[in-house]
């Protein structure tokens, strides 16, 4: 920057700005005749070259994963094992998303005579789309975690049904099936468990001691996080989970998520500040099995990762889409969470410096955990860690009443006897639930999960717990028992010792038998 | 004095702010202040320019903005994330706040702070 002045001999003296584009030409660099309309990152585009240049980088994203082998021929041959669901929230990129898909794969083919050749039934026209049988769109209502707001359902069932496709079929979710039985049921979820099971905040399961409507166990979860970032990234959690199991009973191959390119890098940057840098290549480009016998592996594409965040907006608006979907965090709570505050940062980098909000996109995807993991997190159902509860008690002051996992060969804590410690410790690793060691949840959740339930915020807990509801007996959503029980039965059949540390008495106990008497 | 006439719309939910209302039709002062204050009275004592978008941004903020300034302006001009369109142009190429409105100009403001 050699126009930047030294700023100790002028005062006055600022960096100046980048100009968006080099300036010298208005010119589309596409087709190089027309006018341009829109800058995106420094390069210039006309209106015309603008709608192919969105869909080329939305096809590019999402073709390559279609067929089951990645690699195979494309061109004409895409064909998924599965049906297509597509998140839909009726914001900005998830709209423009939606209308990229109709245009697509789901564009009526009809022949000039406006009729089919040789009728609906016949080779030629069954079975030629993509997908398999119709295409799911799923919006999951968020209105019951933020009590006030707008039920916004209709409102989207309408922008789906302003496609006209009778391809397209609209599944609306609400936040609170998560805690309710018979959405669990319909997705085949195993209801002798699951529904019965509650957590406390030390994250011991328990059984349920009070019926409650699912929008009550929800609030009820939601009011018992620690933290504001907590709270906003549960929801984020519960929707997305929620959209995996209805894919899966759907028997999808795919799910399509509208994360733009911007929106990717914040989910990227918050991630990692909020515990999940071992699951940063997920946020990308994830496949997600589901129970056995539950639906087929679910590829989470993201196809407008490369497409940016202003893109999809004048996409919206030059395709006079409608934007349903309200920005919520700015009008209400949560301003200071975590995710709003990256989010701030972000659009402000892409405002000043629209390529570098693509480089953190393009660095976080060349990075990769430094051992892989067969485990499986029992609440975000990403790849946990492996042994992270050790590392995290290794790494971070904890209150040692409430080490759950905490390993052997620490040094006493001043207050604690050693009897008390091996106690604790041993605890924690008996896998088995009994009634005086209720089974903990911890070892199955992944670094950010426990995160997300024990960082606790100096200011307290984000909100009060209704009334009646203690922080004893927490309700939790109901994949998350099924997955404790896979989990548990899965380490059950494992015969791996495990180091614990024993006291000198058990010690003494244990090798009574070799040892000599006094006497 | 002369005024000119500009269309204003809303859209990813920035009308919010403004009402409720999507599209407004609005006149404003061909010369401004220099130092964008909408205050009519002191025109004459104050150094004056042709009217441009940085002046339309602050008579937005004083004259047609509901609540929330911080979520429409700013330090001076739009929050990022707010997108401005000019005759269906990209702001960006028309010199941003520096672009000179014309009569019957038409302005487009979307917010694309909703995300997903």
């Amino acid at each position: 920057m050699s126009s930047c002045e030294n700023p100790n001999v002028d005062k006055d003296a600022l960096m100046p700005r980048r100009q968006k584009f080099d300036g010298k030409t208005k010119i589309c660099v596409r087709c190089k005749e027309n006018t341009g309309n829109v800058v995106i990152r420094y390069s210039v585009y006309c209106k015309t070259c603008f709608f192919p240049l969105v869909q080329t980088r939305f096809r590019k994203s999402l073709e390559p994963s279609i067929n089951a082998t990645p690699d195979g021929p494309r061109k004409k041959a895409l064909k998924a094992v599965g049906s297509l669901v597509i998140g839909l929230s009726g914001g900005t990129c998830s709209t423009a998303m939606l209308d990229l898909v109709a245009k697509s794969y789901f564009a009526p083919k009809n022949e000039p005579t406006g009729k089919l050749k040789g009728g609906k039934d016949h080779p030629r026209n069954s079975d030629k789309g993509v997908w398999k049988g119709k295409a799911g769109i799923s919006y999951v209502e968020v209105c019951g975690a933020f009590p006030g707001e707008k039920d916004r359902t209709e409102d989207i069932r309408a922008v789906v049904e302003s496609y006209s496709n009778s391809n397209f079929e609209f599944l609306p979710l609400r936040l609170e099936d998560s805690f309710d039985s018979n959405w669990w049921k319909s997705v085949g979820g195993d209801l002798s468990t699951s529904a019965q099971s509650l957590a406390r905040l030390d994250l011991h399961l328990v059984n349920s001691s009070s019926e409650s409507s699912p929008l009550q166990a929800l609030r009820t979860y939601l009011s018992s996080l620690p933290t504001q970032t907590a709270f906003y990234s549960a929801v984020q959690m519960l929707v997305r989970l929620l959209l995996l199991h209805t894919s899966a009973s759907r028997d999808a191959s795919h799910l399509l998520l509208g994360t733009s390119l911007t929106s990717l890098s914040v989910n990227l940057i918050s991630g990692i500040a909020q515990g999940s840098g071992y699951q940063v290549t997920e946020e990308g480009k994830e496949e997600w099995n589901p129970r056995p016998e539950h639906g087929m592996p679910l590829r989470i594409v993201r196809p407008l990762r490369d497409v940016g965040m202003k893109e999809c907006t004048i996409w919206d608006w030059w395709c006079k889409l409608k934007i349903v979907g309200e920005p919520r965090s700015l009008y209400s709570g949560g301003k200071n969470a975590i995710g709003a505050l990256t989010r701030d940062f972000i659009f402000g980098l892409e405002s000043d410096y629209p390529a570098t909000v693509s480089t953190v996109a393009r660095t976080c995807a060349k990075l990769t955990p430094k051992e892989g993991s067969d485990e499986i997190c029992a609440l975000c159902e990403r790849p946990a860690q492996h042994g992270v509860q050790a590392w995290k008690s290794r790494i971070s002051i904890r209150s040692y009443q409430e080490v759950s996992s905490a390993v052997s060969g620490n040094t006493r804590p001043p207050h604690l006897t050693e009897e008390e410690i091996t106690n604790l410790t041993k605890s924690s690793l008996d896998i088995t639930p009994t009634s005086d060691h209720p089974f903990s949840l911890t070892p199955l959740l992944c670094y950010a999960c426990h995160t997300l339930l024990t960082s606790r915020s100096s200011r307290g807990l984000a909100a009060s717990l209704p009334q009646g509801q203690s922080t004893g007996d927490v309700p939790l959503p109901l994949w998350v028992r099924s997955s404790a029980d896979m989990a548990i039965s899965a380490h059950s059949h494992e015969s791996v010792p495990l180091a614990v540390k024993m006291s000198r008495r058990e010690m003494e106990k244990e090798i009574s038998e070799f040892l000599l008497s006094d006497e | 004095m002369s005024t000119i006439s500009l269309r204003i719309e809303f859209g990813g939910g920035l009308e919010l702010l403004f009402d409720n209302k999507r599209s407004y039709r609005i006149d404003v002062p061909s010369l401004v202040p220099k130092d964008n204050s909408t205050d009519a009275e002191n025109l004459s004592t104050k150094e004056t320019k042709p009217v441009d978008v940085d002046y339309l941004i602050h008579h937005m903020r004083d004259n047609m903005l509901k609540e929330r300034v911080e979520l429409f302006m700013e330090k001076d001009t739009v929050r990022p994330g707010i997108l401005v369109l000019i005759n269906d142009t990209d702001w960006e190429l028309e010199g941003e706040g520096e672009y000179r409105l014309k009569d019957g100009d038409e302005v487009v403001f979307i917010s694309t702070l909703h995300g997903g």
